[in-house]
């Protein structure tokens, strides 16, 4: 069981978006960005994609409404197998 | 994410001891970092060696927040204090900003543009008890089990790791994580920073972006996208390697770390 996973899985796309003091932008703008140039960092299409894990739910800007998963897929225009995301 | 959710999690009211000033993600760590100084006898003559060595790594990434921001251990030790024992080098950024990456199979991974960082050890384990009332206080933290977890799925040790990039949300996070995975006994931090371990040049890179301490603040997305571009050769001048004076990059130990080091999850990448 202990080496299941290994061997079996890897990372083929990093996506970036501005970094640091970004003012006016939204919480949501950053995960489109990001998840967008990951998927065309790894030469794939949005089509591609069959999953989508959100990492820790953190609250959004306090005058944003909560991000969770399914509405970030939603906005990507994904529609994935699963959905994940961390309670926290 | 945004700055401005980072702020209400560090100022968070977590429980009846916030009447005591004990409150947030800063008071928590500090906590622990005070009881590790009294137990192991670490603290700010180590914790600066990980703040200096990460800015130097900063210094040669032009992504990093502070890449035009050296810092001395002078600059270190005039900091103010933030929460004792941490100065303000010894806390992460504040980031606006996003990251992603893309996981898939390694059969398709080799049909595709980049050269896979291939997932070889995964671990995670969590002491989930809220640091005021565990009994482990000064560690080890969940990064002992995890570690020894993906090490055993790897099948390899610390000795065959190249570079490590390690969850930084204060520098006391590095130095428990790494003392849990094995690299130093329990309080023998200090001598094994000692000559720059960490820094370019050095036998064993760590936080090589600058981390969440000198590059940005995007959670778990900050070591795991840095380990990934290692391995792909994609860093510039801060590629692990013959440019900054380091060993090729095989195999990087990459680790996330939550609540008040009640979780912690470890990945190995390797070149394929």
């Amino acid at each position: 069981m202990s080496s299941a996973l290994k061997d079996k899985y890897a990372i083929v796309g990093v996506g970036y978006t501005p970094q640091g003091r970004v003012p006016g932008r939204t919480s949501l703008s950053f995960h489109l960005e990001a998840s967008a140039k990951a998927i065309k960092d790894a030469g794939l299409s949005r089509n591609d994609v069959d999953g989508f894990i959100a990492y820790r739910h953190f609250p959004a800007a306090s005058d944003e409404n909560d991000l969770p998963a399914d509405v970030i897929a939603q906005h990507l225009g994904l529609s994935p197998t699963y959905i994940y995301q961390d309670a926290n | 994410m945004s700055s401005d959710s980072m702020m209400q999690m560090l100022s968070e009211l977590s429980g009846n001891d916030a009447v005591f000033g004990h409150f947030g993600a800063l008071g928590g760590y500090a906590l622990a970092a005070r009881r590790a100084m009294h137990e192991l006898g670490t603290g700010p003559e180590t914790w600066k060696k990980i703040a200096v060595g990460q800015r130097k790594w900063a210094n040669l990434n032009p992504q990093a927040m502070m890449h035009d921001k050296p810092l001395t251990e002078t600059d270190y030790d005039q900091a103010k204090w933030v929460v004792e024992p941490f100065r303000l080098f010894d806390n992460c950024l504040i980031t606006d900003g996003g990251r992603a990456v893309i996981v898939t199979s390694l059969e398709r991974a080799r049909d595709l543009k980049q050269q896979p960082a291939v997932i070889m050890g995964l671990g995670q384990h969590h002491p989930s008890t809220a640091i005021a009332q565990s009994d482990w206080m000064a560690g080890p933290t969940g990064a002992r089990q995890a570690g020894k977890t993906a090490f055993a799925m790897a099948g390899i040790t610390p000795d065959d790791v190249d570079a490590c990039q390690i969850y930084d949300c204060f520098t006391y996070t590095v130095e428990i994580t790494l003392q849990d995975y094995g690299f130093f006994q329990p309080g023998e931090g200090r001598d094994w920073l000692e000559g720059g371990t960490i820094e370019p040049g050095g036998r064993m890179p760590v936080n090589t972006s600058g981390g969440q301490l000198s590059e940005a603040y995007c959670m778990g997305l900050t070591p795991i996208a840095e380990g990934a571009m290692q391995i792909m050769d994609r860093c510039g001048e801060r590629q692990l390697g013959p440019a900054t004076g380091t060993k090729p990059p095989e195999i990087i130990l990459c680790s996330d770390n939550g609540g008040i080091l009640q979780s912690h999850s470890s990945v190995l990448l390797r070149r394929m």
